[in-house]
């Protein structure tokens, strides 16, 4: 298994208080279209932005091509990680195509904001996230769904390695979670490497090809969702008991939930 | 290589975001400025005729008109540009770190503290400190108190506002105190803490103003387009490499320079800052904190204040401060309605 060059190292990170993740070690597979799963609180959305740098670590590292991540600067990093967040805010008047304009920030200078592939970039983006005829709309006058593609088309305009999503279909109702997910893995499919935390396990289950399974600020398990969904790994994870079949459609792990043991185990 | 559209390009080094809608309101902003000013040097009695003005510019004048242009209104013109732009700019910068119009430094005791400093200095202990710097430690002490008593920091805007005016009525009392302590003429004293004037200002005062503008307005210009960034949420600014954290405290620090520059220099003049960014956002529909614009605007707004002040025949002659406090209220007025209007009040 490549690794992408993002990793991290020992990593435990807090909010001031108890330490939400901890101890975590790993390496971002290259290629692959990586879902973290977890339980709420779980550290799932902690560690995705520890490794975009945008919360530093108590103690370890996260490693960028060998180097620790603080010791690039914030435009040199953003050229090989992109993250969405949960909750970006859209600016007062801004236009789609403003809005993924924002996304080339890293490649421009203080002098120099613009860029001879900026057109390229962005032209790219709004083609691929199926924005092109609304590239002149104002984002505020968007659909909760067609603003969730605007971001994405932001990000994709970043040209990183890596693309990371915090949470990307938690706003979006069920029918624009799958084309959201189906965007990803039409982008996975195309060679880009993308990782995503995500709250629903039969969603993480269909679509990633290699899942990180957390709970309480420390990796479970990892590997392909074949191998690694069990019932013994989704009770303990999760506190569910569960029969795993194939899904009917893609014969991917289905998770059927029996009772919730939250009450019996602990 | 294509030219790209909204864009001034300098060579092959810099191009810097110039929308056409943004360059031409920035000229008939400056157009604008240009006649307020030549009717605030050849309007009223000891106005000099326009067909002069050009003569007297140059340094073609004698007697009345050198002495009007030197000395009244010359130096009272150029501090009056150079505060409204600083206040322009100070709101700019603050608004946009606070994301809310009421988050300007006249509102949340910048302006106020920045003015009972100046009053402690200059009446309590004349002639000990510069009176800019008392501006400036009433400001950042204004500031620091706002900080700390949201427990958020900058963070949450309805606490900020909250806290902001308290402070702001405490620093104004403050400067009532400090002026019936001092035995003085009251009045006049209390009219140049308080209100904010411009009437009598020399060509230090001018140097001032423009010496804090020439020396901020390169650093604002250097974070514009990060703090555009920071509106999108930190974590989306952090993503991208703009450090909104730092981008944030040099916002806040350029601003308080520049209201502590404009308090030092015409007393704390209130509504420029939180009016002249607002109008600069309406009349471009952009997005962005349109520094440039800001200044533009609060300069245009304080020079046309000014001019009221001077010109309007009332039988006693107010202070450009009282002006502005009336177009603050109408401009807050204004804002109730299109927020009732909305629905959302």
């Amino acid at each position: 298994m490549s690794t992408t060059g993002l990793g991290a190292r020992d990593v435990t990170v807090s909010y001031g208080g108890d330490p939400v993740v901890r101890d975590v070690s790993l390496d971002i597979p290259q290629g692959e279209l990586t879902m973290i799963i977890g339980p709420n609180g779980c550290g799932k959305s902690t560690l995705i932005k520890t490794l975009a740098r945008i919360m530093k670590p108590e103690r370890g590292q996260v490693l960028l091509h060998g180097r620790d991540i603080w010791s690039y600067r914030g435009r040199q990093a953003a050229r090989h990680v992109a993250l969405l967040p949960q909750n970006p805010v859209a600016p007062d008047g801004i236009t789609v195509r403003g809005l993924v304009r924002r996304g080339r920030f890293p490649h421009h200078t203080l002098l120099r904001q613009w860029s001879p592939d900026d057109d390229a970039a962005i032209g790219f983006a709004l083609e691929r996230t199926g924005l092109h005829d609304l590239a002149e709309a104002q984002a505020g006058e968007l659909s909760g769904g067609q603003r969730q593609r605007a971001w994405i088309a932001m990000v994709l305009a970043q040209q990183t390695d890596l693309l990371l999503l915090d949470e990307p279909t938690t706003f979006l109702d069920i029918a624009h979670q799958y084309d959201l997910l189906e965007l990803c893995r039409e982008l996975h499919r195309e060679g880009k490497t993308i990782v995503a935390v995500l709250h629903d396990l039969n969603q993480a289950a269909r679509f990633a090809s290699h899942l990180i399974v957390m709970k309480d600020g420390r990796v479970v398990t990892q590997g392909p969702p074949s191998q690694v969904l069990t019932p013994d790994l989704v009770a303990e994870a999760f506190g569910l008991a569960c029969d795993i079949v194939p899904d009917p459609r893609t014969a991917t792990p289905m998770v059927i939930p029996h009772a919730s043991l939250a009450h019996g185990v602990r | 290589m294509s030219r790209p559209k909204g864009f001034l390009v300098l060579g092959r080094t810099m191009a810097v975001p110039l929308s056409r809608v943004s360059a031409v309101t920035g000229l008939a902003l400056l157009t604008l400025m240009l006649a307020a000013c030549a009717a605030t040097l050849s309007l009223g009695r000891l106005g000099i005729p326009l067909a002069d003005l050009p003569g007297a510019l140059t340094g073609g004048a004698g007697g009345k008109a050198a002495f009007v242009l030197e000395r009244l209104r010359g130096p009272r013109l150029v501090v009056g540009v150079g505060t409204g732009a600083a206040l322009g700019l100070s709101g700019a910068l603050f608004q946009t770190v606070t994301r809310n119009p009421l988050g300007s430094p006249d509102v949340i005791g910048l302006a106020a503290g920045a003015g009972a400093g100046a009053a402690a200095v200059a009446l309590l202990l004349p002639g000990a400190v510069p009176v800019p710097f008392g501006a400036l430690a009433g400001a950042v002490l204004a500031i620091a108190l706002v900080y700390l008593s949201t427990g958020t920091g900058f963070r949450n805007p309805g606490r900020l506002i909250v806290a902001g005016i308290g402070v702001s009525a405490m620093a104004v009392a403050f400067i009532q105190y400090v002026v019936y302590a001092v035995e003085r003429d009251k009045a006049t004293v209390l009219t140049a803490y308080v209100n904010g004037s411009l009437s009598a200002r020399s060509w230090e005062h001018a140097a001032t103003i423009w010496i804090v503008l020439l020396v901020t307005a390169p650093f604002a210009a250097a974070i514009a387009g990060r703090l555009g960034l920071a509106e999108m949420g930190d974590e989306t600014a952090a993503m991208l490499g703009a450090e909104p954290g730092r981008t944030r405290t040099a916002a806040v620090a350029l601003s308080i320079l520049l209201s502590a520059g404009a308090v030092a220099v015409a007393g704390p003049i209130s509504f420029i800052a939180l009016t002249a960014p607002q109008i600069a956002r309406r009349l471009t529909r952009g997005t962005g904190p349109h520094l440039m614009l800001s200044a533009l605007t609060g300069a245009l707004l304080l020079v046309l204040a000014d001019l009221a002040a001077q010109q309007l025949p009332l039988p006693v002659s107010l202070p450009v401060g009282i002006y502005t406090l009336g177009l603050g209220g109408l401009y807050l007025g204004y804002l109730l309605i299109r927020e009732w209007k909305k629905g959302t009040l």
